[in-house]
């Protein structure tokens, strides 16, 4: 039927139900995905309001709404948010540069390859919240800590992606980078660096979310500010309506750190394939 | 609620301001589990007890509970609220920890703020009744874990055959409700909603109050490094905190305590004038901590012997 629909289009459509043509007209849109959030989002309103669901944990999808609207206007989640992202943005800085850096040097110079790489390759295997305690001892319970822990985890991908990038390098362009004389740096800069760039930046928007989530995480354990600490306090305090809340924001955060970073990349990498895609 | 929030931070900074011009202003860091029981801080915070002894306090809350005693020891806070079975345990482990102020303790009076609860219509009883069947605790070979298992046993269970499952205080009535464990040892405010919601609820069990009437939860501590150095401070701190405790003792029914309480709980005001308020200790009562103390001997969570006084600053026993 559909088959046919394609083919002939124009008798099809004249024929067509007004059921059928709804049909037809959502899926020229994306709207169908907004639809189905919709849906759930209803669900979740009927589930709570209903008694579906009794919980404390389970509050009314209008309740929730509110809240948004309370924290967002009297400027609490913006204060949160920011400090979230303060963290975030500083250990996510940190942990490309590095892992950038590493992925490089690693990848060009044999000697600190062999020296190096074991000790990150047994690194990035811990998972950090299970070294949050030792971590504490060394660097206490403040922004140091949160920031390097968002560093530990946004490392190792990077890292990885940035050496795999180097060590892929096709070695017919190496050799012409040779013949034509250029020096090491001229080689970075010319062949090595837009080369591995779209495997960079490829994984450094992965290790963006990794960021945002590491640093809620790093909240949860202790300090009085941040996304982590709120959802904590909210649930020890009884209002889930704000919890979620803050998680809706927080997701809209991410949302839009993502929608940031796509736009520096196409802005950055024109001239790559991959940036079309999407 | 916000204007709440700005009001104890308009006084923080009020506090600041006096203090800046005193040159020896001193500042101390106390972190503190976001609970009624800790209310005794943030009076003498708001009332300008530590201001008038030349004190400023840093309050920092911890939820997770990973932070206590490694951040005590790294310094990056000098005292903090703790309960008695973690601060042993500590100790027993070679942390240094000295006992600076009494914090939480259970007294003989008919207002319950914890307990172990059950589905209603369940039969559930005695620790007998729970032999086989799953029990909450916030957290494995903790104060609440340990009375838990301390009642099984002395209201005829044994509680090598009940199963502990370590759930956090917020999830507990969820998880009773969906049957993945039959028992849980909640505090409030989540024991108070589960004791008035007697359709779905029943209260089995008071632990504490069963266990060791006069059980004392929680003290503050700081690291005996930290004490040795700062006596002075620390005298200073004792004393503002004590009238902190004195002045909640006196008003346990004050509006005035509803917004202090709501300010640092975050919890809606309407919520804390709910709850029932325990009267909490102005000194440390050894002869009781050393009751829990064998009670940990006799659950295997220590071994060795534990010198109490040595490890308590002597003012905060009178």
């Amino acid at each position: 039927m559909s088959i046919a629909a394609s083919l002939m289009p124009g008798e099809l459509t004249a024929k067509a139900p007004l059921r059928r043509k709804l049909f037809r007209q959502l899926a020229r849109t994306r709207l169908s995905g907004a639809i189905l959030i919709a849906l759930l989002l209803l669900l979740w309103e009927v589930s709570a309001a209903r008694g579906w669901i009794v919980s404390d944990n389970w509050p009314r999808f209008s309740a929730v709404l509110v809240a948004a609207y309370r924290g967002l206007l009297s400027g609490e989640f913006a204060e949160i948010l920011g400090a979230t992202l303060y963290r975030m943005l500083a250990g996510y800085t940190v942990g490309c540069i590095l892992g950038v850096l590493f992925g490089l040097l690693l990848g060009s110079i044999r000697l600190l390859d062999w020296t190096i790489r074991p000790l990150i390759e047994i690194q990035r295997t811990l998972p950090s919240p299970a070294i949050i305690p030792p971590l504490i001892l060394f660097l206490g319970v403040d922004d140091t800590l949160k920031i390097f822990i968002v560093m530990l985890a946004v490392f190792p991908p990077v890292f990885v992606n940035t050496y795999g990038g180097v060590r892929g390098l096709d070695e017919t362009l190496l050799l012409t980078a040779r013949t034509f004389g250029l020096s090491r740096f001229g080689t970075l800069r010319k062949i090595v660096l837009p080369a591995t760039l779209p495997a960079m930046t490829a994984v450094m928007r992965i290790a963006l979310s990794l960021a945002l989530i590491m640093a809620v995480i790093g909240e949860m354990i202790s300090g009085a500010s941040g996304v982590g600490n709120y959802l904590m306090s909210m649930q020890y305090a009884m209002r889930a309506d704000s919890m979620y809340a803050a998680v809706i924001c927080l997701a809209a955060a991410g949302y839009l750190l993502n929608r940031i970073f796509l736009a520096l990349e196409r802005a950055l990498l024109h001239w790559h394939h991959s940036t079309r895609i999407e | 609620m916000f204007s709440m929030k700005h009001s104890s931070r308009v006084v923080l900074t009020a506090a600041f301001t006096a203090l800046a011009t005193v040159a020896s202003a001193q500042t101390v860091r106390v972190n503190y589990i976001p609970i009624t029981d800790v209310t005794p801080l943030f009076v003498a915070i708001d009332k300008g007890y530590f201001a008038a002894e030349g004190l400023t306090i840093v309050p920092t809350p911890s939820t997770g509970g990973a932070a206590g005693v490694p951040g005590l020891m790294a310094g990056a806070f000098d005292v903090m609220y703790g309960n008695v079975v973690s601060t042993v345990l500590a100790q027993q482990q070679g942390f240094k920890l000295e006992v600076i102020a009494a914090g939480t303790k259970q007294f003989d009076n008919p207002a319950n703020t914890n307990g172990l609860v059950a589905r209603q219509g369940d039969p559930i009883k005695t620790g007998k009744d729970l032999e086989g069947k799953t029990v909450a605790v916030n957290t494995r070979n903790g104060i609440i874990w340990l009375f838990a298992r301390a009642w099984i046993n002395k209201s005829g269970g044994d509680p090598g055959k009940v199963t502990f499952k370590e759930v956090p205080f917020p999830q507990m009535l969820d998880a009773l409700r969906g049957k993945q464990i039959d028992a849980a040892f909640m505090v409030n405010p989540f024991f108070n909603a589960a004791v008035t919601d007697t359709k779905d609820f029943q209260l089995v069990a008071t632990p504490y109050r069963d266990v060791q009437p006069d059980v004392e939860v929680g003290h503050y501590i700081s690291t005996q490094d930290y004490f040795a150095k700062n006596k002075e401070t620390l005298a200073k701190y004792s004393r503002a905190f004590r009238k902190g405790v004195q002045w909640y003792n006196a008003n346990l029914r004050d509006p005035d305590l509803v917004r202090i309480i709501s300010g640092f709980t975050k919890m809606q005001p309407d919520l804390v004038a709910k709850l029932d308020l325990q009267t909490l200790p102005e000194v440390v009562n050894l002869a009781s901590v050393a009751t829990t103390v064998k009670l940990m001997k006799d659950n295997g969570m220590i071994d060795g012997d534990i010198d109490l006084a040595a490890m308590t600053d002597p003012d905060a026993l009178k």
